[in-house]
């Protein structure tokens, strides 16, 4: 049997082939279809199986990353949304952390809340902080705002309570009455959706999620239509910004969970790939045409955060911790008034896109550097499909960064990949320094189109001493989706500080939490053999207002004295120091349902065991840095490269979706599973 | 351009870069350094005030006490670090500092400080044996002693009531931390458990940018980076310079008014008058009123910082702060004025002060900048509310500060922002839901204050309420703002913001219109705060709004159908 990843992306719908009985990865690439997505996985899905001659019939599983609820939220496109919130705050939304979002710069706004005023309706309802009820929800106002909420012709509604975290008895009182009145309006309850305290993110989430949830069905719909007319009874699975895979029906429920959807399945596939090439602590590089993602596994795992913004509204449910600059193989070289110069944040995206590929882009890019430089193939990328245009290249590097600088043409270029490679470096030593991790003891795995062609150098600037670079480095978001889980988190705000009793609720609150967890799993169709918890308390000193958290295995009966120690030993790792005696407060029970997908080992060997030479598809002369004068280096083609044997740089190594560039000092060799491992990097000046 | 070369800094300002590619690797090597330091000053330190709020900056200087590089979180500290690290190099010269050495100090008058609680640490880097770099930082702690919990009251006539006073002090000696001294300080606080911590992790926050600049050396070589660090300043200079030059001949003035000087009174104006001579931006505050009795008054470091902070943002909001830009602004104000005090004033709510400043800044440069980069005046009062009780969970007293924003100001291309923070603070406030659960007190009501923004082609942004009911009798209030008399100010046409106000009792008996500076006032079960901050001033013509955007205001109620005959529209 078969299982198929996809990645849509902006650019291109990637695709991995796994077959489950040998181990063995296909990869596969088709243009995106942005005004329905869905036609790409349809259409290159065909292809791939066609070309591979897989009968449809004999694919077992499809799970895809998607953008559409991101893009649904970055173009504003999302539905008519209209919000029900408690008497006095509606205008929470609006007013949000009250601070502006540029320190020194009054033309950079906060974006426009996504529910306008006039659409934002105020009940008469209180719950205090422990959930008494002050003032019971006056039904007979909302019955005024459904009226309201029909002339407007509003597609959905956020309901959003004070305290509705600790009781959802008002949100699911309201919701009731206008699932019963308008059946067709789609409505988000933040108890349903995310109940944990701090009104305005809870609030900023439940929006987001109706929002995006009317159009994000249609989506689904015509998903589910296109995969089944290709033949396979196979119902499609979407991950979501935790790396877990969710179902159609959930995702309907939940769509703002699948904003990070790609870039997480990315970090989930690293770490894995990355444990099985025996690396535990990995920093990802994931370098695409306008962004850089950048994100740390620590012990096998990724990290993971619940402070996040989708296009700068935030999001609270619990994501893979990635971090993006906008610097990538786009990214533009300019000049400033003052005579610096500068590369990004302006990208020339995929179109007009660089110089070199001739689709009409006129400013010169990270990637044109790379081409004059010759790191990029100066003929051809992607198996030949891309023609490059080197001479246009030269000639826009030369008029618009040397000839005002009055640089040399290649220190110009060498110049640009050295300031591009040190926001890229800043990004990394950003995610790492924040957490306290020690760079010299991770491995960068590189991946993304542009990944493999700056690794090498960002890793010596970082103080990195390997590189991985996985195969196909171009697809391995799709790559990682066949590598995750189903999974969905839960979450319950006690605020309560830390004493025996406490800690009885919060075991009785872990209880109710599997339950829900398992009814989930259940519609899921996990079997009860393959279902896993993972349990955390989030907790804090009194009288801090930041939690840290403190892992509860949900398989182990952790004794309140035990708490209080794991919760001093990891205030002491995150923090580095803790206070012996001092009032303990818990703050947050977070419990994540797992079903355990299975995979099979990726047994995929590479069986080349023929010499070098055998892989050299040519050679070109590539400046490697200023000083050093071109340097006559080979061209490998990757599948080709012999298994286990170490050879050392200069060498290019050319793939369909990436290039590896691996400098004169450096030394690699191709693992087991067709990684190549590269040590010994210098840096490049 | 001119050719004036800066005698004092060494810096030119019209000298090309050796190397301007170095220059950018090396300056986003040193953004490295300062938002790792950065970083790890908000992860490790136990006050809310840093650690939530980010009330803290970190900078890098060089051994002649340049600043080279710094990372603010709040723009009141821009510059605020300069003080400190000049202040202990006029107290312990160069030649006399040794390794294994850092510096503690506070004080406004002794240290270049702006204002007591905020604490900076000063510690020297050498390489090949040579002191070479300072790194430093600063840091909001929640207590350094004095008559009032926050070591802040807007009464206070002394520096002496506003807690412990540190000149520059050798806190860190042969590598060892001089544990009498940092108690001797941590003691004279309200939370001595609380300030070692903080201090502790001030302290290794430079020694982690002290290893950092130790590899950058490593790397690099000396040279390379004491000439990347001249490139920096020189290009930072020459592309203030460029700015400056842009201005021309043009001369602006603008007076606004502080209600009063935190001890009631009259108005206090703030003068500014701005200018280009030799090159050089002329600030000139002839004019001000004199230094206040109550603790509104600003010290010379903290007007250093406002003013950097309004060039800043004015004429190039993405220049990076260093001595480079810092040396062609030429600040002018006596001694004795409420924007440049004397020993021993208070100075602990200078930041209302500091507002001030910003605001008559700006309103000078509407004499001098082209249309489309004008600004109305915002709300520029920075309102602080504190109310305090008995716990009502467990022992002790608890403290609840909380800053309020308003309306931001129209600007030549955008209405002005709703309900955020301005000028020389952006703290985020505390959630209501955190708040309820935290403390004995309940939000009645947080919104924005419709028809609060100054009409015009571009609306000022609008005001917010906060309303809070104590649930306990004996809650302690205090408020200190401004902001109830003199308003926003619109141009080209615009019209006013609405002015700050403060209530007792809102919408029930004994309801009562407070003055903007308010202290010790009691709040039985039941008695009610409301605050209602002031809208951004508009800009143009209103007239000239496009009549879609008024009547999408209309809809939104931003404004009432009372407000469309300043629109030119009929209902």
């Amino acid at each position: 049997m078969y299982r198929i990843g996809v990645d849509v992306g902006g650019t291109f719908t990637d695709f991995t082939l796994l077959n489950d009985t040998t181990g063995e990865v296909l990869f596969y690439k088709v243009s995106s279809t942005p005004t329905d997505p869905s036609e790409a996985i349809q259409t290159g899905a065909r292809e791939m199986l066609e070309e591979y001659r897989i009968s449809p019939s004999d694919v077992s599983f499809i799970g895809h990353g998607t953008t559409v609820a991101t893009n649904l939220v970055i173009e504003r496109k999302g539905a008519k949304t209209a919000l029900i919130t408690t008497k006095g705050f509606r205008d929470v939304l609006e007013i949000g952390r009250q601070t502006r979002p540029h320190l020194y710069d009054y033309q950079v706004h906060n974006p426009p809340p996504l529910v306008q005023r006039v659409l934002r309706f105020e009940v008469s309802e209180r719950l205090d902080s422990t959930g008494n009820e002050l003032r019971p929800v006056d039904m007979a106002e909302v019955d005024a705002i459904i009226e309201k909420l029909i002339v407007a012709d509003v597609k959905a509604v956020a309901i959003c309570f004070l305290h509705s975290y600790v009781n959802a008895e008002h949100e699911s009182v309201v919701r009731d009455r206008l699932r019963e009145r308008l059946p067709d309006v789609y409505v988000t309850t933040s108890s349903d959706l995310l109940p944990e305290f701090r009104e305005f993110e809870r609030l900023s989430t439940t929006v987001l999620n109706s929002y995006s949830g009317p159009r994000m069905q249609t989506y689904l719909d015509r998903l589910a239509r296109n995969v089944s007319s290709l033949g396979s009874p196979v119902i499609p699975y979407t991950i979501h910004s935790n790396g877990g895979l969710m179902s159609i029906p959930t995702v309907r429920q939940f769509p703002v969970r699948t904003c990070l959807s790609g870039p997480a399945a990315g970090v989930v596939g690293a770490a894995v790939v990355a444990r099985e090439a025996g690396f535990e602590n990995i920093v990802t590089f994931d370098v695409g045409g306008t962004s850089t993602d950048v994100s740390v596994i620590v012990d096998g795992e990724p990290q993971f955060t619940s402070n996040r913004n989708v296009a700068d509204y935030p999001v609270k449910t619990p994501m893979v911790d990635i971090h993006v600059i906008g610097a990538g193989g786009g990214s533009i070289a300019w000049i400033d008034d003052a005579g610096a110069l500068k590369v990004g944040p302006q990208s020339a995206g995929a179109v007009p896109g660089p110089v070199a590929y001739g689709r009409g882009g006129e400013m010169p890019t990270v990637t044109d550097a790379n081409v004059v430089l010759h790191r990029l193939s100066p003929a051809t990328l992607l198996n030949g499909k891309l023609k490059v245009k080197e001479d246009e290249a030269r000639h826009v590097l030369d008029e618009r960064v040397a000839t005002p600088l009055e640089l040399p043409l290649e220190d110009a270029a060498i110049g640009i990949l050295r300031i591009a490679n040190a926001n890229m470096g800043r990004a990394i030593r950003s995610v790492s320094t924040e957490r306290g991790h020690d760079l010299s003891r991770f491995a960068l795995m590189a991946f993304g189109g542009a990944g493999p062609l700056h690794a090498c150098d960002v890793a010596a600037e970082c103080g990195i001493p390997t590189v991985i670079i996985p195969r196909e480095p171009g697809t391995m978001c799709a790559r990682g989706i066949l590598l995750s889980d189903i999974s969905l988190d839960f979450v319950r705000t006690l605020i309560k500080s830390a004493s025996l009793s406490a800690w009885a609720i919060v075991k009785k609150n872990f209880a109710d939490m599997r339950g829900q967890g398992a009814a989930w799993l259940e519609g899921e169709k996990v079997g009860v053999g393959l279902r896993r918890y993972v349990q955390f308390v989030e907790a804090r000193y009194e009288g801090q207002n930041f939690e840290v958290a403190v892992a509860v295995p949900a398989d182990a009966d952790m004794s309140f004295d035990e708490f209080l120690i794991e919760f001093a030993k990891g205030h002491h790792a995150e923090y580095g120091y803790d206070i012996p005696g001092r009032t303990v407060e818990i703050v947050n029970c977070r419990i994540k349902a797992v079903g355990l997908v299975p995979k099979p080992r990726n047994d995929f060997h590479s069986d080349n065991r023929g010499s070098l030479a055998d892989a050299r598809i040519g050679s070109r002369a590539v400046l490697f840095s200023s000083n050093s004068g071109r340097i006559e280096a080979p061209v490998y083609e990757r599948s080709r490269v012999p298994l286990g044997t170490e050879f050392s740089g200069p060498a290019i190594i050319e793939e369909m979706s990436s290039t590896t560039l691996i400098p004169p000092d450096a030394r690699f060799h191709v693992d087991s599973a067709g990684n190549i491992i590269i040590v010994s990097m210098k840096a490049v000046g | 351009m001119s050719n004036v070369k800066i005698a004092q800094t060494g810096i030119s300002r019209d000298q090309a870069m050796a190397d301007p590619i170095s220059m950018e690797v090396f300056s986003n090597r040193l953004l490295t350094i300062t938002e790792e330091m950065g970083n790890t000053l908000i992860r490790s330190s136990f006050s809310t005030n840093i650690k939530e709020r980010k009330d803290c900056s970190v900078g890098l200087f060089d051994k002649r006490g340049r600043l080279v590089a710094q990372a603010s979180h709040i723009p009141l500290h821009l510059g605020s670090l300069r003080g400190s690290v000049q202040a202990v190099l006029k107290r312990f010269p160069v030649e006399t500092i040794r390794p294994g050495t850092a510096f503690i100090s506070n004080d406004p008058y002794l240290a270049g400080g702006t204002h007591m609680p905020d604490i900076s640490v000063v510690t020297p880097m050498f390489a090949d044996g040579q002191l070479r770099f300072f790194t430093a930082n600063i840091a909001h702690h929640s207590d350094v002693g004095g008559s009032v919990p926050g070591s802040v009251s807007a009464n206070a006539r002394t520096v002496f009531e506003e807690g412990i006073r540190l000149p520059p002090i050798l806190i860190v000696e042969n590598g060892k931390v001089r544990e009498d001294l940092l108690d001797l300080i941590a003691q004279n606080t309200r939370e001595p458990e609380e300030r070692v911590l903080d201090i502790r992790v001030q302290m290794a926050t430079n020694d982690q940018g002290n290893a950092a600049l130790d590899g950058l050396i490593r790397q690099m070589g000396i040279e390379a980076v004491e000439q990347a660090v001249g490139d920096i300043l020189s290009y930072t200079a020459r592309r203030l310079q460029m700015r400056i030059d842009a201005l021309g001949n043009a001369r602006g003035a603008f007076t606004c008014h502080l209600d009063d000087d935190g001890s009631g009174g009259d108005p206090v104006p703030v003068t500014t008058t701005v200018w280009v001579e030799n090159g050089n931006l002329v600030v000139d505050f002839a004019g001000t009123g004199p230094q206040a009795r109550g603790a509104l008054n600003v010290s010379a470091s903290a007007l250093d910082a406002t003013v950097f902070y309004a060039v800043k943002a004015l004429l190039d909001p993405q220049l990076m702060p260093n001595e480079g830009m810092m040396q062609s602004i030429d600040i002018r104000a006596e001694k004795g004025l409420i924007v440049n005090a004397r020993f021993p004033a208070a100075t602990g709510a200078r930041s209302i002060t500091c507002q001030k400043i910003a605001r008559a800044i700006f309103g000078a440069f509407r004499q001098i900048l082209p249309a489309d980069r004008l600004m109305a005046s915002g709300n520029d009062d920075l309102p602080t509310v504190v109310f305090s009780a008995a716990h009502a969970k467990r022992e002790g007293t608890y403290v609840y500060l909380e800053t309020l924003g308003g309306g931001g100001p129209a600007t030549g291309r955008t209405d002005g922002m709703n309900a955020v923070h301005v000028h020389v603070t952006n703290t985020s406030n505390l959630p209501i839901e955190a708040l309820e659960n935290e403390y004995p007190l309940r939000v009645d009501e947080y919104s924005l204050v419709e028809r609060s923004g100054g009409a015009g082609r571009y609306r000022g942004g609008l005001g917010l309420v906060r309303q809070v009911t104590s649930l306990q009798d004996g809650t302690i209030f205090s408020a200190r703002s401004d902001g109830h008399k003199h308003p926003a100010t619109g141009v080209a046409g615009g019209g006013d913001g609405k002015p700050a106000r403060l209530y007792l009792n809102y919408g029930q008996d004994g309801q009562k219109s407070l003055p903007s500076k308010v202290t010790h006032l009691t709040l039985n079960t039941g008695e009610n705060i409301r605050i209602e901050t002031g809208g951004g001033g508009g800009l143009g013509n209103p007239a000239e709004r496009p009549e879609a955007a008024v009547r999408l205001d209309l809809e939104n109620g931003y404004i009432g159908t009372g407000d469309l005959p300043l629109y030119g529209r009929t209902g």
